[in-house]
Order: C-alpha cells, then structure tokens, then sequence
C-alpha cells in the first residue's frame, strides 16, 4: 500500500471514531446520558440489538455489492426488492398460513427468476454504459414496484407477528426473539453465500469477472450467465433481507427508500464491491444508527443524517471504504 | 457554426419569448400554471445538463439547490417580510456558496461515486431542513401570506427560462463548453492538454446550481406553502435527468425539447389515469433509458432528420 493510502485509513479511522463519540457528546450535553448501572444495561442493549440489525442490513446489503462489482451498476431498486421480499412473506403468511421463515423457500426463488429477467430485459442493456443509463433503469423500475404495490396492497402499514417475547442473554441484556431469529439466520445465509462464492466453480466465475470481464469472457467464462446468476442472487438476498425485516419491523410499499439509501451507506463504509466489507459496514452502520436513536433528540431524522453524513465523508477520505482498494 | 445561424437561433428565442409573454391574457389558471411549470421544467433539465450533459458528472441530487432557493425565499418572505424578488438572488447566492463548498470535495468522485454523493446530500439537506426548526420551522413547512400570484412568478419564470436557455446556448458554443466537453470524454487527457479541470468542473457545478434555486424560489411564492418533503423530492432530481436523457444529454436544445415532452405527457396521464399514472411514469423511465439513451435528438440525427449541429 502506498504511504497516502495508509494515511488515509487512518484518517477514515479516526473519522469513525469522531462519528462514534458524537452521540455520546451529544447525549452528554443534552442531559440524555446517565452513568447510572440503567442506563449502561440500555446502552448494552442497544449496541447488541445494532449488531443483530447490521447483520440483516449487512445480508442485503451483498446484494447490492454484487450488482456493483460485477457490473458496476448501481441498483437504485434494491430497497424495493427488500420491500418485494417483505410483501412475499407476508402473503405467504396470511393467505398460505406459512410459517415466515419456511416460506423463504418459496419466495427466494421466485425473486432469483425476477433478478434473472430484470438483467435479461432491463440491465444486460445498461453495462458498461455511462453510469445514468444504469440509474434510471433501476430508478424506473423502483417506481414501477412501489406503485404496483400501492395499487395491489394499499399504503398501509403492515407487520407479521412472529416470534414475540424477549430472550435474556445476560442479566441486562435482552433483545427481542423475532430479532434473534433474523440475525442467526442473515448470519447462515451470509456465510453460504460467502462459501458458494470462495468454493464452487460458479462462484468463483462470479468473482473472476467482477475482477475483471474481459478477462474473464477470454478465460472461457460465459460472462452474460454470470450477470444473471449474479443479479438473481442480489434479488433473492435483498428478497431474504425482506423476509427478515418483515418479521422485526412494520412495512409499506414506500419503506424500501430507505433501505435502498441504507444498502448504499453500507456498502460504501465497507467498500464497494467487496464482500465482508459490506458485513463489517453494515453492523458498523446499524450500530451507529441504534446510539444515536438512544441519545440525540429528535432520533428518526438523525438517525437518517447519519446514514448520509457516514457515507459522504467516507467517500471524501478514502472512496475505497474499510476494505475497498483505491478507486474513483 | 455561423453568424447567421447564431442568429437565426437568437430570433427564434425572441418570437418564443415574446408569444409566450402575450400567452397570459387569454388563458385560464389551469393552463398557465401548465405553462410555468413547463417553463421550470426546461429550466431544470437544462441546468442538470450543464454539469451532467455537458461536463459528464451525473448529478443524482440536484433538487437540493431548488430546495435551498425555495426556503431563502420561504424564510425571507414570511418571517423577515421581504419583497419576493430579492429573495431570488438570495438564494441563487447561498446555492452558489454550497455549490462551492460541496462541489470543491465531491466533485473529486467519479461516475457513480460523484452520482451517489449528490443523492446523499441532497437527502442529507432534506433532513437539515427538517431538523432545523428555529430557521425552517421543521417539518411543519413554511406559509406565506396569501396574494394572487400567478401573473408576476408566471413572468418570472419567463425571464428565468429565457436567461437559462441563452447561458446553456453560450455555454454550449463557447470554448468553455468545449473544454467541459473534452473533461467529459476524457478528464486525465483533458488535464494533460492544460485544462485545470478542477475550476472548470467547478465553474460548471455552481452554474447548475444556480438557476434551479431561481426556479424554486419562484415556484414557491407561486404555490406559497412549502415543506421539505416537496421541495428536496428526489423526483425532481429524476425529473432534470430523465428530461436530458429523453431529449439528448450533452445538447442545448435536447433538454428544452425532454422538458416540453415528458411534462406535457406526465400531465396528460396523470389527468387520464389518476391511479395508473406513477406506474406508467416508472414504466416510461424504463424504457427512455432502456432504448433511447441517446435521446431525441440522437434518433433524429441517425435518422438523418436534422443535420449534426444544427440546431443544438
């Protein structure tokens, strides 16, 4: 690494931790924080409850990396997809009577065949082509998919009730079950799309040509298979990460935005394109947004400023993210 | 291109301009508030397309600097009770400040990590404004006092419009222009030939912030009640884009021509199909970028309708 670089990592570092202390600042000065045993046992929750939540963002959020390093396309309609995943589950759930996370075996599929033919139809268009072709396709598309879903199932907020109670894990920790559940299961799908992409040959073709197409296409690999196995994947993770925030949180057809802006914030803390970056960014950013929602008032909209102010200084000091290399 | 045909250009920005300003008179509120908004519209897109078109940094947030117009005019207005007017240069001064500020550093970025951080900027001003409550009154929004309006903001966005298209025609056919062509086709090779990228990049970025803070604060003493959500609406910066795009990025006259399209036909279905209407937007996005990235005025020109040149 180049000695600018290494200075830059280390100003991103220090940057982080500004970004870390200034809730507590914050908090300190507006007489939300309290040293009190109450308050820390709150302040434990509320990191290990960030944790949970990074690892669903972080699952969904491989989706979007995906997309970007295979193809250097930016999906605009990711929190969409999420979204799409969410109403999924939930018609599964109420019109099927299938148990959440059982019916991701139905869903997961039918997102991979939409990925499949939104790349076939839409995206095989837009690579390599300037980056606003890609944008506005997806944008579009975005649009199309809130819409439809407005007109299908109305603006009203809907919740699945799934796995209700707490699980202690210490004497003050405890966090919500249906909370649980997602975490270990966004953990086990990561890990088995982490494996399929170190391990089978079809991972590592995805790989290769996110290195490098043209080489790829020379090296014999069939790169239009791969821009659509990689697209379905996205799908079915953002379908996933759907299925999971559906169980954990209320939903409506305009709730994707923000997991959209989310997926971007993630994967440019972590470094775009790179797998366990996006893991690291988004329990780093979940993390960030559940200390602020504790200790700043007027917490939803901080919560957001957060999101857009990590991402923006990010790509200011070191556009390659945590683990990205230098780009752009 | 000639002198004479310079000219022809300039005569025909006249006669628009002049029907244009007789159009008033004889026309009921629906229609001329169907006309200002068309008129904000080219302003728009043409203002996107001096950064995006011409200078190739897609800009995803531009609706922060017609959000910043519309609350300098907002907040001057109704809590400071100045006359509208002044409040335009206002806020075209405070776009063109944080067009400096944030231009200098984001402007490094390239391709899609430029067209990420406008997005998140302008969504980060959105949520300023929202937070801001002792300037903004939060997310409440701001009223103004009533008054009959639509003559003088309809004249006024005229006066913008016709400022806006004769800067991007002087723009598109100065050497600055070229220059801002030459850091789109290739910035390293652009620097090596001499050009200091940085100021022309930024010179091109502020001059598209600019006259969408003009077109908001005008836009906001017509409609008289803003709040954040409605003037930093992401869709408007689609709108600037898509507009472009369906028209010809890169021209003069392409962006003019998008404005004057999509609008008319986004009004048209939404009039028709109240219900259906975003989802044909969507769909119409779809596949404007799908099939015609090269726009309007590309297919005419492949078609050999208009000569290279000719008319933007």
């Amino acid at each position: 690494m180049e000695r600018s670089e290494v200075r830059r990592l280390y100003a991103l570092a220090l940057f982080l931790l500004g970004a870390y202390a200034l809730p507590f600042l914050v908090g300190a000065s507006q007489g939300t924080v309290h040293l009190n045993e109450r308050w820390l046992g709150n302040l434990a929750t509320v990191v290990v409850g960030g944790l949970m939540q990074g690892g669903v963002y972080a699952m969904f959020a491989v989706g979007l990396t995906l997309i970007f390093g295979v193809m250097r396309i930016i999906n605009a309609a990711h929190g969409e997809m999420v979204m799409m995943g969410a109403y999924l589950t939930w018609v599964c759930f109420f019109y099927l009577g299938l148990d959440p996370l059982l019916s991701m075996v139905l869903t997961l599929p039918v997102a991979f065949l939409f990925g499949v033919a939104v790349q076939k139809l839409l995206l095989n268009a837009a690579v390599g082509a300037p980056e606003l072709t890609g944008l506005l396709i997806t944008f579009g598309l975005g649009l199309v998919m809130i819409y439809t879903a407005e007109l299908i199932f109305t603006t009203d907020f809907r919740t699945i009730p799934y796995a209700p109670g707490t699980v202690r894990l210490t004497s003050t920790i405890a966090v919500g079950r249906n909370r649980l559940v997602s975490f270990v299961l966004a953990v086990v799908i990561s890990m088995a799309v982490f494996l399929f992409l170190k391990l089978t040959r079809l991972g590592k073709a995805v790989r290769a040509t996110a290195l490098n197409a043209e080489v790829a296409l020379v090296c014999g690999i069939n790169v239009r298979r791969i821009y659509l196995v990689t697209t379905g994947l996205a799908a079915a993770l953002a379908a996933a990460g759907g299925a999971l925030v559906s169980i954990q949180f209320g939903f409506n057809p305009e709730t994707g935005v923000v997991y959209t802006l989310q997926a971007f914030a993630i994967i440019i803390l972590g470094g775009r394109g790179h797998y366990v970056g996006a893991l690291i960014g988004g329990v780093m950013l979940a993390v960030l947004e559940n200390l602020v929602s504790l200790m700043v008032p007027n917490g939803t909209a901080m919560v957001e400023l957060a999101a857009y102010g990590l991402m923006i200084a990010v790509l200011l000091i070191r556009p390659g993210g945590l683990m990205g290399v230098k780009e752009g | 291109m000639t002198r004479g045909e310079h000219l022809r250009n300039l005569a025909l920005l006249v006669v628009c301009a002049l029907v244009l300003a007789l159009l008033p008179r004889g026309l009921s509120l629906y229609y001329r508030s169907f006309l200002m908004f068309t008129m904000m519209y080219v302003v728009l897109a043409l203002s996107w397309n001096i950064i995006s078109g011409f200078t190739g940094y897609t800009s995803f947030g531009h609706v922060a600097f017609y959000g910043i117009g519309a609350y300098a005019c907002a907040i001057l207005v109704a809590d400071h009770r100045w006359h509208w007017l002044p409040t335009l240069a206002v806020g075209a001064g405070i776009a063109a400040l944080v067009g400096v500020a944030l231009g200098y550093p984001v402007l490094r970025l390239k391709g899609p990590y430029f067209a990420i951080a406008m997005l998140g900027a302008a969504e980060g001003t959105r949520v300023i404004a929202t937070v801001w409550d002792g300037l903004t009154h939060g997310g409440l929004g701001i009223s103004l006092p009533s008054a009959e309006t639509s003559v003088e903001t309809y004249y006024a966005m005229l006066v913008l419009m016709v400022v806006t298209i004769a800067v991007a025609y002087a723009v598109g056919h100065s050497r600055f222009g070229v220059r801002l062509n030459a850091i789109r086709e290739d910035e390293t090779a652009a620097a090596a030939l001499g050009i200091d990228t940085t100021v022309y990049k930024l010179a091109a970025f502020v001059l598209s912030a600019i006259f969408p803070a003009v077109a908001g604060g005008i836009q906001t003493y017509k409609v008289l009640y803003i709040d954040p959500p409605s003037v930093f609406f992401v869709q408007i910066t689609i709108a600037m884009a898509l507009m472009s795009m369906l028209g010809g990025k890169g021209t003069v006259i392409g962006p003019i021509v998008g404005a004057l399209v999509l609008y008319t036909a986004q009004e048209l279905t939404w009039v028709n199909f109240p219900t259906a209407h975003l989802i044909a937007y969507g769909l119409f996005i779809v596949l404007v970028a799908r099939f015609m990235p090269r726009g309007l005025v590309g297919l005419a020109i492949d078609q050999g309708w208009i000569r290279k040149g000719m008319l933007h």
